[in-house]
């Protein structure tokens, strides 16, 4: 969820006229609340690729489209059928029947949002992947590229190709049969500065800063007005009797589960009424004291990234904006201050002070990145901007190591799946259902377009056939789990080549919920692959 | 091009051939978690494409998903409700409809759009609220469905559906889908599985701040808003109502909280913000709407055709932080004031008085009440206290029940020996 | 099909139509009839068959409002008890937590509304505002000050007021109890 600071700033850039948003902004006003002007800016620079017009491919569009990509292309040869007809809502029922399919689902697409720029390509993948060098160039024009139930050998050297040359864009693959499907993104690292997480940074109880340390010890709290006592805001009564503890107590804070009940209890004697809620709420926050404001572990990790050791003008401007944190956190032993100050019992008065000595020492904090950035050589290009979201959110920073499609499978030790099959069978089973599944229709072909308009008839599979292709897909030692096993498999030769409009439906939010977290640099997208059952109605990871 | 479909407004439209190819391999076969009772083939394609009427109740961010999700499905026959009228900030996710539709019917825009996007399925609007219709109405749909934001919507309409349910009368009860679009989709079975009601404490408080803070002690921009909305608006323009959707009033408000927030020092004040805050909005998206769409249609899908297993209860998706869903199943409550509590059938006699039917009820062992207060779904019967209420109803004490509530009627007791009221069905001997 | 509907049509059955009492109807209902109020607080309904909209007269028989008739209006909704009702004062009133437009500063009517608590609750919650007025969290800022400030002038100015009578040019209600 976006707190108030970014939705000010996403509407205050964005209104033109006087006060009342423009209709651009009105429109988009539900979304802007969630990544603000900067994923909005984000996802109108984007350019998707969906090589299809499945209903899956379509609806994943769908849920791009209308909140407001740049560009997207669907590369796609095929002719309507009566099949398609009947699944896909981007067509128009048998109307479409016979037309290119790519430019019937780009026109009935882009009417969802006339700022989106679509476009139909019905030249075929295979051809294009014949000359890797020609099609890297045209792939690396995109932002993102989404395969829905791509042919398996196509998938292997599509993926591949993508994977070697790191400035090629992340690929989500996506296969659904039925009610079951999976989808993971590829891509080789993802740094996020806005995750959203809920992670609270840290108030420096503990180590209050001067100003913050002698406005606590310039109160009078004996002589106080009992109005006035009962708004001192609760980080002040902190601070305070926390200096007092420590006098004496060797500077030490409260460490032993009594000393910590006799804190709590030297702050609840300062009540003058018995619910004082000002310093009821100091009571419930004394744990603030003996949480001692460090560099959270998952920051220390990204920290010690061997990466930063190189000079900062050769890496990106995130890296160059870690190594300057890194700076910091070394001489300092603690994160930049935020200046944001969750709301608390006090009067206007007390708490607009309080405010403004959060947030100049949080600029001068956030001076001093910038005077490290400045020395490193590392200031150019990256602006006040960026500096600001990085300091902000440096408690919920993220990288993610992401993985080439189809890894799993080919892991020597096999490790990792004999523990998905063991800790979570359910979704293993589909997983490698629905891997399996791909590599027999694959091997069958397009057998399909033979068949008379409107006669198709989805493919036999057995159950055998199946399981031989899964088992050959796991390391020797490891089985599949067999009543789930024998749940996926029946369900997949049951449905092996159905789309379903509800799966579709699903599988398109999902998608492209992930996508927009991959384009707008916010939230964190899934780590690893996505399994969907559809049938309980659960979804999972492995 | 083999089988060209002819429809000219005739009410059963033939389908084209391949028209079920994706469908008809679920119906066409059963699988593993398949209920035995599923009879696949010809029959169950008929029940959905011929004979299912389902409702389809709100047309905005979830209706929209599912008007289309249901009529791809095979749904033919989908009524739709909704009482609002198109907004331009629905566009980024309502896609049935367009600028040009900004200001029309909800109802009337989404139904004609998939009649013309979806040959053959019909799509019956009515732009209201559901509250208008009766239980006849109701009695028709074998499937509700509700992308519904409001509270109190759903509340009535789950209330509405369990009261529904007749125990003589099968067909009188009708499986309710709900989808929220904070990310829940999940089945309710009226008296047989969890209630609407059941789980109303799960709901997250909208926020509200103390008063005294907003009048003396605001320190954040929403502190500003709300003393606009709750105090400033009311004082000046006295028993005028606050339209939330008339972006005069929102911009009164606005202009309202600046001024405060310039006085006391505090920042962040802005129109959005204010209309944010004074109309509670919830962010909003495409991709959370058509997940949760697609997973209500799902199970209205493998309800209607007993296909494959429908989910047991609620389902939860968290999409913040990755993929993280959450299935279970929400338990019923004994004491839900909706689908808790007993219903008794009571045969008495045509000469019975409150009194007496009073004394019956204290008397009876097995339920044990101590002083019932009666009512009828219209009017009060006879109320134990505050005082002035037991003296208004002490003269029905001496009525014959059959003056008050009539053959197949009910009664509500209340006491607080009971964990939340009994239901009596009264029958005259 | 499912199986709850495998079994046979019953048609006149669904002839039968029953208006229903809604769950908030039915809550305001037995909130009401176990009430446990003391000698001090009425409720009146100027219409006895809508039991959503009543008032209540609390007479404190002890503390500084001691003498006086205090009117709350009460206001329930059919989203009761997600909800809480909407109550305010009808009388102008000097008090620290009550506004001159009648609005009530009281904890459970906003912020700390759960549907566990009931009307019961409230009127209890009321009248200890009459009893233990709260200085700290005004609503009636000028009153706030002198009643920490000036306890006897405030003592006056309450007494003064109930009479009907003007505070610092600001025209009171008389709530003098008959």
């Amino acid at each position: 969820m976006a707190d108030s600071k970014d939705i000010e700033s996403a509407t205050t850039a964005i209104i033109l006229d006087g006060i009342v948003p423009d209709s651009r902004t009105r429109r988009y006003d539900r979304q802007l609340r969630l990544w603000a002007a900067s994923g909005q800016s984000a996802l109108e620079h984007s350019r998707i690729l969906v090589l299809s017009s499945s209903a899956t491919s379509s609806s994943i569009l769908k849920n791009l489209v209308l909140p407001g990509i740049g560009h997207f292309t669907i590369l796609d040869k095929s002719i309507v059928t009566p099949e398609d007809a009947g699944n896909n809502f981007f067509l128009e029922g048998p109307d479409s029947i016979g037309k290119s399919r790519a430019e019937e689902t780009v026109h009935f697409l882009a009417e969802l949002n006339e700022g989106v720029d679509g476009r139909a390509d019905t030249r075929e993948l295979r051809e294009l992947l014949n000359d890797p060098k020609g099609a890297a160039e045209w792939l690396g024009t995109y932002t993102i590229v989404i395969a829905h139930n791509l042919d398996n050998g196509l998938l292997e050297k599509l993926s591949t190709l993508l994977w070697e040359d790191e400035s090629l864009p992340p690929l989500v693959v996506v296969h659904s049969a039925g009610f079951l499907a999976e989808f993971a993104i590829q891509f080789h690292e993802h740094t996020i500065i806005e995750s959203h997480l809920e992670s609270s940074p840290s108030l420096r109880i503990d180590k209050a800063f001067p100003a913050l340390r002698d406005y606590a010890l310039s109160l009078d709290f004996q002589n106080m007005d009992p109005t006035d006592h009962s708004h001192i805001p609760y980080v002040v009564i902190l601070v305070r009797v926390l200096e007092e503890w420590r006098n004496t107590h060797n500077g030490l804070p409260p460490q032993t589960y009594p000393e910590k009940q006799a804190f709590k209890a030297k702050i609840s004697s300062m009540k003058r009424k018995f619910d004082e809620e000002n310093v009821e709420e100091a009571e419930s926050q004394a744990y603030r004291c003996w949480t001692t404001s460090a560099v959270p572990s998952e920051i220390s990790a990204l920290l010690s990234d061997p990466r930063l050791s190189q000079p900062a003008l050769s890496l990106p401007p995130f890296f160059r904006l870690l190594k300057a944190l890194k700076k910091f956190t070394e001489r300092h032993d603690i994160l930049p201050l935020t200046s944001t100050l969750p709301d608390m019992k006090a009067n206007t008065e007390e708490y607009v002070k309080l405010q403004r000595m959060y947030k100049n020492r949080a600029a001068e904090e956030k001076a001093e990145i910038r005077e490290i950035l400045v020395e490193d050589g590392g200031a150019e290009g990256v602006d006040d901007v960026l500096i600001d979201q990085f300091v902000k959110n440096a408690h919920r920073l993220k990288i993610l190591n992401g993985r080439k499609w189809g890894t799993l499978e080919k892991e020597k030790d096999g490790e990792r799946i004999i523990n998905a099959l063991e800790s979570s069978p359910k979704q293993a089973a589909t997983h490698f259902g629905l891997s399996a599944l791909q590599r027999v229709l694959s091997k069958r072909g397009n057998t399909n377009q033979s068949q008379r308009q409107g006669q198709l008839q989805p493919p036999k599979i057995t159950i055998e056939e199946l399981t031989a292709e899964a088992q050959a897909l796991l390391p020797s030692g490891a089985s599949l789990p067999e009543t789930e096993w024998n749940e996926v498999a029946g369900e997949l030769v049951r449905a092996p080549t159905a789309d379903l409009p509800n799966s579709a439906a699903f599988l398109g939010g999902l998608v492209a919920q992930e996508v927009i977290k991959m384009i707008t640099k916010q939230y964190v997208p899934v780590d690893g692959i996505c399994v969907i059952d559809l049938i309980e109605t659960w979804t999972g990871v492995i | 091009m083999s089988v060209q479909p002819h429809f000219n407004g005739s009410a059963v439209p033939h389908d084209w051939a391949g028209r079920y190819y994706h469908i008809d391999q679920i119906l066409n076969a059963p699988g593993p978690r398949t209920d035995p009772a599923f009879l696949a083939g010809d029959e169950v394609k008929d029940f959905l494409r011929n004979q299912v009427k389902i409702l389809v109740i709100g047309a905005g961010g979830l209706g929209c998903e599912i008007l289309a999700n249901l009529a791809l499905t095979g749904f033919k026959d989908i009524h739709v409700i909704d009482m609002d009228t198109i907004d331009i900030s629905n566009l980024n996710r309502q896609f049935l409809f367009r600028q040009k539709d900004v200001g029309k019917s909800k109802a009337t825009i989404a139904a004609e759009f998939i009649m013309k996007r979806v040959p053959g399925v019909k799509v019956t609007p009515y732009h209201g609220k559901i509250q208008d219709k009766d239980d006849d109405y109701y009695m028709q749909f074998n499937i509700i469905i509700c992308g519904l934001d409001s509270v109190e919507a759903r509340r009535w309409i789950n209330a509405t559906l369990v009261n529904l349910v007749d125990p003589e009368n099968p067909e009188s009860l009708k499986p309710l889908i709900d989808g929220g679009f904070k990310g829940q989709a999940r089945v309710i079975l009226p008296t047989i599985t969890s209630c609407y009601e059941c789980s109303l404490d799960m709901l997250n408080k909208p926020t509200a701040f103390p008063i005294c803070t907003i009048a003396n002690t605001p320190r954040l921009p929403e502190h500003c808003i709300e003393w606009a909305s709750v105090l400033e608006w009311p004082r000046i323009h006295g028993d005028k109502k606050l339209d939330t959707d008339d972006p005069e009033h929102i911009t009164w408000l606005y202009k309202a909280a600046a001024a405060r927030a310039h006085e006391f020092n505090i920042e962040g004040v802005n129109w959005s913000l204010t209309q944010g805050v004074v109309k509670n909005i919830i962010p909003a998206i495409a991709s959370t709407n058509a997940i949760i769409a697609a997973s209500c249609c799902n199970e209205a899908f493998k309800i209607a055709t007993s296909s494959a297993a429908y989910l047991n209860n609620y389902f939860m998706l968290i999409g913040t932080d990755g993929v993280y869903s959450y299935t279970f199943e929400h338990e019923k409550r004994d004491d839900c004031p909706v689908c808790g509590g007993e219903a008794l059938d009571l045969s008495i006699s045509s000469n019975t008085t409150v009194e007496q039917l009073i004394e019956m009820l204290v008397e009876k062992q097995d339920i044990q009440i101590k002083k019932p207060s009666l009512s009828t779904p219209t009017k009060q019967i006879y109320l134990q206290a505050p005082p002035q209420l037991e003296e208004a109803t002490r003269p029905n004490l001496s009525k014959k029940i059959l003056e008050l509530v009539p053959a197949g009627g009910e009664i509500t007791v209340t006491a607080s020996t009971l964990p939340f009221s009994l239901s009596l069905r009264i029958n005259y001997t | 099909m499912i199986k709850i509907w495998s079994m046979k049509k019953n048609e006149d059955a669904a002839a039968k139509k029953k208006p229903k009492t809604s769950a908030a109807q039915i809550r305001v209902q037995k909130d009401l009839t176990e009430l446990d109020l003391p000698a001090t607080m009425k409720t009146h309904f100027s219409d006895p068959a809508d039991l959503l909209n009543f008032s209540l007269t609390i007479t404190p028989d002890e503390g500084m409002y001691r003498g006086g008739a205090f009117v709350f209006s009460f206001a329930i909704n059919a989203n009761y008890p997600h909800e809480p009702p909407k109550v305010k004062c009808t009388q102008k009133i000097y008090h620290p937590n009550v506004d001159l437009e009648g609005n009530v500063c009281l904890n459970i009517l906003r912020e700390d509304w759960k549907p566990v608590l009931n009307l019961n609750s409230i009127m209890v919650g009321l009248q200890y505002l009459f009893l233990e007025p709260n200085a700290d969290d005004p609503l009636n800022k000028e009153a706030a000050m002198e009643m920490s400030k000036n306890r006897d002038v405030f003592l006056q100015h309450v007494k003064q007021s109930m009479r009907g009578g003007s505070v610092k040019g600001i025209q009171y209600d008389s709530v003098i109890a008959r």
